[in-house]
């Protein structure tokens, strides 16, 4: 019989020895680690080197990051982008926090809850390159299905040219994103009130608490994390978004759909000027970082 | 013998596990790849997805079956394409032996030195039944008109031969215009004859970047504009280049479907075919894909097609579109490929092509009478390709310059800028991109 020995704490002075447990758990996750250095770090790394270098590999110090902030269509796709965020994120939260509220106080049967969660988890499944070709079909000129309801319900008598005015073809691609990412915001928040103490809920009605106290006292304690995490996820996203505007507007009419996420790719694919979207991947993950942080200091986890 | 506890057993089962995991991995990189074998058994094909690769995947199988050499065909869509070459040729990938090539992309990859000469290397000849225009879109630098800087002064080669013979034309309904329109003049007219409630007199493609930009350069082309000189100066804010788009942003657009800035291609031809325009410019996949295509069209046999009309100039330019046949210099079989492509391009063998949808680019094939019967449009493309059509400029930085352009003229086209500062402003914007670029501006 094989007999192990005692563990011990093994503390020295100094500096205290890994235990076998310890150096067991650094083991099993080298691997992990080893994947995220390849697969995150070392094209991080790249891309800062790519944005100091010219296109023959001569270092040049911040000349690209020069020619980025001087290029006048990268405030174009600033502008664009924050107009995309300032439409989008309030939208979602507002309609996601209805949605969940609603479904937390009227839809008991939980057979109902669970069709509901179904259908709110379809949108997010969904390739947003089918869901840009389905919006173009409902947004299109010509044949888009939109014009075709608002023409016979008597709604309008001459087509609305939803994507080709600059503030209807930013609400065209917006709506899409307000569709496509309503459920995430509702299926987070739904969860969030099912860990609100049905105790607190009943004390504060029998105090005479109405609906808006119940919420503002006692629901949105449990739900401010989630706002956090539902701000960092959706601003992540934003950033990301490509397929259904590049399908729908190609970041028409002009510039004016055009996000920094199809103005990086159109820099680096179009432009071929791998130094400058480099310096604007650098660009963007800086500033984004600077604004989490921002976010994280002004609505702290640990308040709830 | 040792006996261990189970606990013991899951702990060292879950190390080895972890540490055996990366090795498949490991050993991957560490490979040399495949060794290079004498005899080819496998093309491979970057092609691009859609109406220009479809004859060409039904004809492979014949050289397969003739050869026994396997052909692959990989399919990107347009975009994907172009960005999956460009990085591969970055790495001298040997992924593929053969790609198809938009011609505009040609000054690209001549530059990077990305493809195989197919004359020195491959012995391949200018054939006279293919007008010359139709080998100089595939030679680097090229043979007239402006060379990039860093070009000048290399030896010519021919690096990529067409297989889809696109010149862009001009279609109307011939059914309603007794006349061919000659000139932009009689466009403008016959627009504003034709146009009525629910039947625009012109089709505008004006999309942002690539479509605004083709739809536009055999106006601006034909009006005396251009986007640079000889010497590479940007000319898009001359006053030629100015009217030509406010012509088309401002005259014709008031006989043009709503919505015009978002209109591309399908849109375009979804209009025509359901019969609710008279006219617009258009490629052959457009016209074989749709307005000619059986149980698609409601216009079919109702369209005539003719070569661009005349401008001011004096010209009527049209533009090429050519798709052309490279061999990357990473790939291991060069020669097997080179043979497929001379294979391909023989009288017999592109009239096969044609029969199966392809555009050919020999002249007794477009002046065929039976093959011109199932394609209405081959004598157009064939004076086209005889009065010599435009081709974008032979720069390396096209795609910046047709990106900064197409979105000025869809900057007009919506209305948001007027058609003098859309290109007063690409103006200045293609000539800092230019400067950066190493050229004169």
């Amino acid at each position: 019989m094989n007999v192990l020995p005692a563990r011990t704490s093994s503390v020295r002075v100094g500096r205290r020895r890994l235990s076998r447990d310890e150096r067991l758990g650094y083991l099993l996750i080298l691997p992990s680690l080893g994947a995220v250095f390849v697969v995150v770090t070392i094209p991080f790394v790249l891309v800062v080197i790519q944005s100091i270098s010219s296109e023959d590999g001569t270092l040049i110090g911040l000349r690209n990051f020069t020619r980025a902030l001087e290029n006048p269509l990268l405030y174009d796709a600033i502008r664009a982008t924050a107009e995309y965020t300032v439409l989008v994120l309030p939208v979602e939260i507002l309609l996601g926090l209805s949605f969940a509220l609603l479904v937390h106080r009227t839809v008991l049967r939980p057979g109902l809850r669970a069709a509901i969660y179904v259908l709110a988890i379809l949108p997010l499944v969904v390739p947003p390159v089918a869901i840009g070709v389905v919006a173009r079909l409902i947004y299109a000129p010509g044949y888009g299905v939109l014009n075709v309801i608002l023409e016979r319900l008597g709604l309008m008598h001459q087509e609305v040219n939803w994507l080709g005015d600059p503030t209807l073809a930013m609400l065209a691609v917006a709506s899409v994103d307000v569709w496509q990412w309503t459920p995430f915001v509702y299926l987070v928040l739904f969860s969030g009130l099912q860990t609100v103490p049905r105790e607190s809920v009943e004390a504060a009605q029998i105090d005479g608490a109405n609906w808006w106290a119940q919420f503002r006292y006692i629901d949105l304690a449990y739900l401010r994390p989630l706002f956090v995490l539902i701000i960092f996820f959706r601003l992540a996203d934003v950033l990301r978004v490509f397929d259904h505007v590049f399908i729908l507007t190609g970041g028409g009419p002009g510039t004016t759909t055009q996000l920094l996420s199809l103005y990086m790719y159109r820099v680096e694919f179009k432009f071929f000027d791998a130094g400058q979207a480099a310096a604007l991947a650098v660009l963007v993950l800086v500033s984004f970082s600077l604004l989490y942080s921002l976010i994280s200091r002004a609505l702290p986890l640990e308040r709830a | 013998m040792q006996s261990i506890t189970r606990r013991e057993f899951v702990k060292r089962t879950a190390l080895a596990g972890a540490l055996l995991t990366p090795i498949p991995a490991i050993l991957e990189a560490c490979s040399t790849g495949t060794p290079t074998t004498t005899k080819t058994t496998k093309l491979t094909i970057a092609a691009v997805q859609g109406a220009e690769d479809g004859p060409l995947k039904k004809v492979a199988p014949m050289y397969q079956s003739q050869s026994g050499i396997t052909m692959e065909i990989v399919e990107f869509p347009y975009d994907q394409l172009f960005e999956k070459l460009v990085t591969t040729f970055q790495a001298n990938g040997s992924s593929y032996d053969l790609c198809m090539m938009d011609d505009p992309w040609m000054p690209k990859f001549g530059t990077m030195g990305a493809l195989q000469p197919l004359d020195s290397n491959f012995g391949f000849t200018r054939d006279s039944d293919i007008p010359s225009i139709v080998y100089d879109v595939g030679t680097w630098p090229p043979p007239h008109g402006p060379v990039p800087p860093s070009e000048q002064g290399k030896s010519q080669h021919l690096y990529g031969i067409t297989i889809v013979g696109n010149v862009e034309m001009f279609m109307y309904r011939k059914d309603l215009a007794t006349t061919a329109p000659s000139s932009w003049d009689d466009v403008l007219a016959n627009a504003m004859k034709f146009n009525k409630p629910n039947f625009y007199g012109y089709v505008i493609r004006g999309k942002a970047t690539n479509p605004a930009s083709s739809d536009s350069l055999p106006i601006l082309w034909s009006f005396g504009g251009d986007i640079f000189d000889t010497s590479w100066k940007v000319m898009l804010d001359s006053t030629e280049s100015i009217d030509a788009i406010t012509f088309l942003t401002q005259s014709l657009k008031k006989y043009a479907e709503p919505g015009a800035a978002n209109i591309d291609a399908a849109d375009r031809d979804r209009l025509i075919a359901i019969g609710q325009a008279f006219q617009s410019t258009t490629w052959p996949a457009e016209v074989t894909g749709v307005v000619e295509a059986q149980g698609v069209s409601q216009v079919i046999g109702k369209m005539a097609y003719i070569p661009i009309p005349k401008g001011p100039s004096g010209k009527g330019l049209g533009m090429m579109g050519n798709w052309l046949l490279g061999i990357p210099k990473g790939s291991k079989n060069g020669s097997a490929a080179a043979d497929f492509i001379k294979w391909l391009i023989k009288s017999d063998n592109m009239k096969t092509y044609v029969q199966n949808g392809g555009i050919p680019t020999r002249t007794s094939l477009l002046n065929d009478p039976a093959l011109g019967q199932a394609n209405p449009y081959f004598p157009a493309l064939a004076q086209s390709l005889a009065a010599q059509p435009n081709w974008r400029p032979r720069t390396d930085q096209w795609n910046a310059v047709e990106t900064i352009y197409g979105t000025a003229v869809n900057q007009a086209v919506a209305g948001l800028k007027s058609p003098k500062d859309a290109l007063t402003a690409a103006a200045a914007q293609v000539r800092t991109a230019m400067k950066q670029a190493g050229y004169p501006s």
